[in-house]
């Protein structure tokens, strides 16, 4: 009977533990003014926007695998260094995802906010650091980026918007 | 004793008759859902719709922006019957300047095109002054009531100048216009009724709660004593 009951409690409390640890995921690691700031030593550019339509949009929509929702993307650009927030949902809500590109390359990928219930570990640099230096390769990233076990959805999102700002980052420069 | 037993089954035979009919005629018509389409067709009654619960909605918030209305329903923010983008905070107000329709939540301008798509949504990163209380409109200008003071731009939005001015139009939320209202309840519920569900829920009694099972079940009870009292009844006429 002891251990019948210990074991439930076991159950419970690793079952707490579980909703704590998914509700804990959940917030703003880092507001958009905050990533700016660091990304351009506090001297932060005027923003600039970029137009969705036409050939972008198409490839766009190929890359993200589904229609943009907007008509216009805004980014920060200071030297040579794009800084791009950019949402993309997860599995049923948006994950807000600060990109730096520097010349074609990946500098930096951030979480900067995470709505939905699992799929948090994405945030962790262990994981975002497999996108350093990153660049396309035919509107793909150049490399394969190992999945993490539940929070497939989350790195599909995130896979998916990196390679969006390179896209980006490629077009823009290509504009001016 | 067998003409008071006949009296009881005559009774309960015309109650239960009407029932049966209703059963049998419920029941052949769900047996031909298919042939009959009864999935296809929809009731849209306002008693029937009230009766179930879909015939309206309530939205958090709603303006009237030029001849769009905007809605917020939870964290999906609408332009008429259509869902255009998510947004994480309440809509507070929204103003029109030339071609650009713009709602504000406290922390983000939602810009959207005359026709109500999403264009951007514009936040202090993009230099929108945050804690955002009202929006309004001073000589075509927008202007932001913040708590940090009062703001005006130009229809660029990018450049916000501290300013202390009266007589601006501030926006306020209005009620749902009904034309709308009829068509976010359809995006939300669905065309209607089906044939078949009302069809269905006639014949297990359903169409009036758990009342309607009860109901059908002293109608089940019923058709068990007029079965035992005509059965008895042959009993006797064999001995």
């Amino acid at each position: 009977m002891n251990r019948v009951g210990f074991s439930m409690r076991s159950i419970v409390v690793i079952t707490l533990l579980m909703i704590a640890f998914s509700v804990f995921a959940r917030g703003v690691y880092q507001t958009d003014e905050a990533f700016l700031a660091e990304a351009f030593n506090d001297e932060v550019p005027k923003s600039q926007v970029v137009w969705v339509k036409g050939d972008l949009r198409t490839s766009i929509s190929d890359i993200l695998g589904h229609r943009y929702a907007g008509l216009r993307i805004r980014y920060w650009h200071k030297d040579g260094r794009k800084a791009w927030i950019l949402e993309e949902i997860g599995k049923e809500k948006p994950i807000t995802f600060g990109i730096i590109t520097v010349k074609d390359k990946v500098e930096k990928v951030k979480v900067l906010a995470f709505r939905e219930s699992r799929g948090g570990e994405i945030r962790y640099p262990a994981f975002t650091q497999q996108f350093d230096d990153a660049k396309l390769s035919e509107n793909n990233l150049d490399r394969h980026i190992d999945g993490i076990s539940g929070a497939t959805l989350s790195v599909r999102a995130m896979t998916a918007i990196v390679t969006l700002a390179l896209y980006l980052d490629k077009f823009t420069s290509q504009q001016s | 004793m067998n003409r008071r037993m006949r009296s009881l089954h005559r009774s309960m035979g015309a109650v239960v008759a009407l029932f049966v009919m209703m059963l049998a005629i419920t029941g052949m018509m769900l047996n031909h859902t298919s042939e009959l389409k009864l999935d296809q067709r929809y009731l849209t009654w306002n008693w029937l719709l009230e009766h179930y619960g879909v015939a309206t909605v309530e939205a958090d918030a709603v303006f009237l922006l030029d001849q769009k209305v905007i809605s917020q329903f939870d964290k999906q923010l609408f332009v008429d019957a259509q869902p255009v983008t998510q947004v994480q905070r309440p809509i507070i107000g929204g103003v029109v300047i030339d071609a650009l329709m713009i709602v504000a939540t406290d922390n983000a301008l939602i810009l959207l095109s005359p026709e109500g798509e999403f264009i951007e949504r514009m936040t202090s990163a993009a230099g929108v002054p945050p804690m955002i209380q009202n929006i309004g409109l001073f000589h075509g200008d927008p202007v932001l009531q913040t708590r940090d003071g009062m703001w005006r731009s130009d229809f660029l939005l990018e450049q916000w100048e501290k300013i202390s001015l009266s007589g601006i139009s501030w926006s306020s939320p209005q009620p749902m216009p009904d034309s709308v209202e009829v068509d976010l309840a359809e995006y939300f519920h669905g065309k209607g009724i089906t044939v078949e569900t009302f069809i269905l829920d006639l014949h297990n009694g359903r169409i009036i709660d758990r009342f309607g099972v009860w109901f059908l079940d002293v109608f089940a009870v019923l058709i068990i004593l007029i079965s035992l009292t005509g059965l008895w009844m042959w009993a006797r006429q064999l001995r």
